[in-house]
């Protein structure tokens, strides 16, 4: 029922592409519009993790003469993309971490030519040396068994990143499911339900959620008290510290095919070709693993050092779109700790007329995407905070408290001056503490502070604040005339990151930092 | 309902077809760039649309000029094999699918008569790591002749696989923490390509015993295996070349169904993989790459193909079987049986039954 969410997240694909993950850096712009087609350019469809390539692709270039111009964007949404044709004209090639979720898709997957895998990288868990002692672990004997045992004993919590929004988050919930379902072969319907209340009470574990990998692992140095992470093997080695561990009994391996489309020229193919060979070569394969800690696909280069060539056994991906669909409903709607949102929403004078208007459908479009269990707060601010509104999505009744989020959206009304900090520290308030939920404000202003708190007395306020409150981020939104430094100030004090809808639209700022919540 | 999804097969065949055929063009572009630079003993130009296996082999320089020395041109536009039978081949001189299934199809529908040429053949093997190998071996469901070589027991593993056998109730997999889950041998998609639809032709052969599947009882009967062998399979790949690439790099299921001409065409490339071990299944069937000549330029190109001592040698570093003398192929005998003893080869059962019985397999 939830894959609504998922579809109307397709209709802003390019602009999520566009936000999406700039890494590293704690905040993102320019928008993603593909640009026209340009001899000896591919402009690629890519899976963000895909940005730490710049430079072999740079080497690529000069062997080839084909630049790459990657936009970054989640499997989930590429597939949906390619299935409605937005690719079309729009784009010269695909280049995700695994077509696997793309082939349980007919629509999609007729429009692939080919596809060559390029480079591998399995899912993995990177943990603190302090806690794999602590666990009397060996590394390279660990299996999930003895994982999952340590997360219900309170002894490993860790952060992954939104399965909806991030191909390794969605590998990771694919691993997790298939190897404590215990199923034999590939994933079904039966083995995800039997397999539920062992996965909920995995998921209790997840301490921190992410809408990209570059943030996790931010968010991860910030707060310091998580244990682990889950993502490639080739993420995890690229943050120090880790102790990389890939279970024993089952991995599920990336193979990032490099994929040429049907709608696209016969020269353009014949670039994708030439690019492929260059990136299987030695040279460049040797570059790929050294650089990147993604593993080569050609025998005769070795991987590069640190890379534990003991074999894994591979997880089977699930064999149709209803299994992989249904157990991420089941993620993002049962599985998972439940989101706990305010939304600190500038309605002052200055959003009269079209401004108001833009907010106003873009928070209704976001109630499609609200997800069972969540609480959603309203809280409009002008002068002062106008009023506090909180909503829960019941999963008896789904649509009552989302009904409710529209009326009281239709009611917004624009006047007053502007109390960012005021609003701010009300909110904080108003959340408290909460071990259970993943919670966080976002904050939209289309204005500069002019009244109530300043700047360094919310800093103040904000240092007061418990620990536990202090790891609440806010992630506010560049709208109209706000003031970037202002709001990346907000957004690095807080831990959060900065969106910036001023070139792309509203609707894409609020959907992509759904992410993050 | 069998009706509505039958239109929606074709619909992606001919999907299929318009793709590689736009793909073919850039084949077709590169010859067509070589051709003209080199001298003029060129005559007649051939136009073929070939199973993309052997597009590397059309555009090896050494295969160009063999061909021109014999006075031919050769145009190729790739396409998958089933996919062929949805093409209009006019203006084609002959057609050159990877199986002999598609080729019959296709000789019928364009009224070509006689015996259809086939220059060259490769037998479907099961590629293993070694410690798979050793495992199937050691509980029967394999004998290994050398350390990289060795014959799957089909009717054992197919009864396995009847069982769901599991890697850990085999002996000696415990040391292997790679070895885990149902035992099961990866396959391309059979829907959409060759290799994937020959592993069901194989297998559906075993379990008729030894039979070719011909009609809907046969069909009903091995149904519920040949699902099994798809389904736990998960999510499948659509390319041979994928799977056998993926292979090598060391991810994924530790058996795949593969062309024995890839890996001949790895190990006259230089490589040799350490932990790769080429299982012969007792029963298998051949890709049999079958010419289907449409006009007198496409016979004579076939006939070429087939007695050529150059060019033969030339699809023998391709990693193909000429037909005739196994003593040209496989010098690299660690990997490779030269001659296929021991091997038997089941029929392939006609394009209509191997597309329902995919079909029923996937469904």
């Amino acid at each position: 029922m939830r894959r609504a969410l998922l579809v109307s997240l397709t209709a802003l694909g390019l602009l999520t592409a566009c936000t999406a993950e700039k890494d590293p850096g704690l905040d993102i712009s320019t928008p993603g519009v593909p640009g026209p087609a340009k001899p000896g350019t591919l402009r690629v469809l890519a899976s963000s993790e895909l940005s730490d390539m710049a430079p072999v692709l740079a080497q690529v270039e000069k062997d080839t003469g084909i630049k790459v111009r990657p936009t970054y964007i989640g499997t989930l949404d590429a597939v949906n993309m390619l299935a409605k044709g937005k690719t079309d004209g729009q784009y010269d090639a695909l280049w995700l971490s695994s077509n696997d979720y793309l082939r349980l898709n007919s629509a999609a997957a007729d429009k692939v030519v080919s596809e060559t895998p390029v480079m591998s990288s399995p899912v993995a868990i990177g943990v603190k040396p302090a806690t794999v002692s602590k666990l009397g672990w060996r590394p390279e004997d660990v299996t999930w068994s003895q994982v999952e045992k340590a997360v219900q004993d309170g002894r490993l919590t860790y952060g992954m990143t939104d399965p909806a929004r991030s191909n390794s988050g969605f590998s990771t919930l694919v691993s997790v499911a298939s190897a404590l379902s215990g199923a034999q072969s590939a994933l079904t319907d039966a083995n995800v339900l039997k397999a539920t209340p062992r996965l909920k009470e995995f998921f209790k574990g997840q301490q921190l959620t992410s809408g990209s990998s570059g943030w996790l692992a931010t968010a991860y140095e910030r707060r310091g008290d998580v244990d682990a992470l889950f993502n490639y093997e080739s993420v995890l080695k690229g943050i120090p510290g880790l102790t990389v561990i890939r279970p024993k009994d089952g991995v599920i391996t990336a193979d990032y095919p490099l994929t040429s489309l049907k709608s696209t020229s016969a020269q353009t193919r014949e670039d994708v070709r030439r690019l492929t060979e260059d990136l299987r070569t030695e040279k460049i394969q040797r570059e790929i693993t050294e650089r990147t800690h993604r593993r080569p696909v050609v025998t005769t280069v070795r991987p590069a050092a640190g890379l534990d060539t003991a074999r894994r056994h591979e997880l089977p991906f699930p064999g149709s779109s209803s299994v992989a669909d249904g157990l991420l409903d089941s993620y993002e709607n049962e599985l998972r700790r439940p989101s706990r949102t305010v939304y600190v929403l500038d309605t002052s004078g200055s959003m009269r007329g079209d401004r108001l208007n833009r907010l106003k459908t873009a928070l209704t479009d976001l109630t499609g995407d609200f997800r069972d269990r969540e609480e959603v707060t309203l809280m409009p601010f002008g002068s002062h905070v106008k009023s506090v509104r909180a909503h829960i999505v019941d999963p008896a009744d789904p649509q009552a408290g989302l009904a409710a989020i529209r009326k009281d959206t239709k009611a917004l009304s624009a006047n007053g001056g502007t109390a960012i900090y005021t609003s701010l520290e009300k909110a904080y308030d108003h959340l408290g503490t909460d071990r259970d939920t993943f919670t966080s404000i976002v904050l939209m202003t289309d204005g500069e502070n002019t009244e109530g708190a300043k700047a360094g007395e919310f800093d103040s306020f904000y240092r007061s604040l418990g620990t536990d409150q202090r790891e609440i981020p806010v992630f506010p939104i560049l709208f109209g005339d706000s003031s970037r430094s202002e709001l990346s100030h907000i957004a690095d004090l807080t831990g959060g990151r900065l969106f910036d809808a001023r070139q792309g639209s509203l609707d894409g700022a609020f959907e992509e930092i759904r992410g993050y919540q | 309902m069998g009706s509505a999804s039958t239109l929606h097969r074709v619909r992606r065949i001919a999907g299929i077809v318009l793709a590689v055929l736009l793909m073919g063009g850039v084949v077709a572009a590169v010859f067509a760039g070589r051709e003209t630079d080199d001298k003029g003993t060129a005559t007649k130009t051939v136009r073929m649309v070939i199973g993309s296996e052997k597009a590397e082999y059309f555009s090896d320089p050494a295969v160009v000029k063999a061909l021109a020395a014999k006075g031919f041109t050769v145009k190729a536009e790739t396409s998958g094999s089933w996919a062929m039978e949805g093409l209009d081949l006019k203006g084609y001189d002959l057609a050159f699918p990877s199986s002999q299934a598609p080729a019959v199809e296709l000789a019928s529908r364009y009224k070509v008569h006689g015996t259809l040429p086939r220059p060259f053949y490769s037998p479907l093997v099961v590629v293993a790591h070694r410690s798979a190998a050793q495992v199937l071996a050691a509980n029967g469901l394999a004998t290994l002749d050398t350390e990289h070589r060795g014959v799957l027991k089909m009717t054992a593993y197919v009864d396995a696989a009847e069982h769901d056998r599991t890697w850990q109730q085999l002996k000696g997999a415990g040391k292997y923490g790679e070895l885990g889950g149902t035992l099961f041998i990866s396959s391309t998609d059979p829907e959409s390509s060759n290799s994937g639809a020959l592993y069901l032709a194989a297998a559906s052969y075993v379990a008729n015993g030894g039979k070719v599947v011909a009609d809907k009882a046969e069909l009903d009967r091995t149904e519920p295996l040949l699902k099994k062998l798809v389904s736990v399979q998960g999510a499948q790949q659509s390319s041979s070349d994928a799977v056998f690439r993926d292979f090598v790099s060391g991810a994924g299921n530790p058996l795949v169904w593969v062309y024995e001409s890839q890996v001949a065409s790895l190990l006259t490339g230089g490589q040799k993989p350490d932990d790769l071990v080429v299982l012969y299944p007792d029963t298998t069937v051949n890709s049999d790459h079958t010419v289907v000549p449409l006009t007198e330029n496409g016979k004579a190109l076939a006939e070429l193909l087939s007695t050529d001592p150059q060019l033969r040698r030339l699809a023998v570093r391709h990693g193909f079987r000429p037909q005739g003398a196994a003593s040209e192929f496989a010098s690299d005998t660690t990997y490779l049986k030269q001659e296929l003893t021991g091997v038997r080869q089941a029929p392939v059962p006609t394009s209509a039954v191997l597309h329902e019985m995919a079909r029923r397999a996937r469904g």
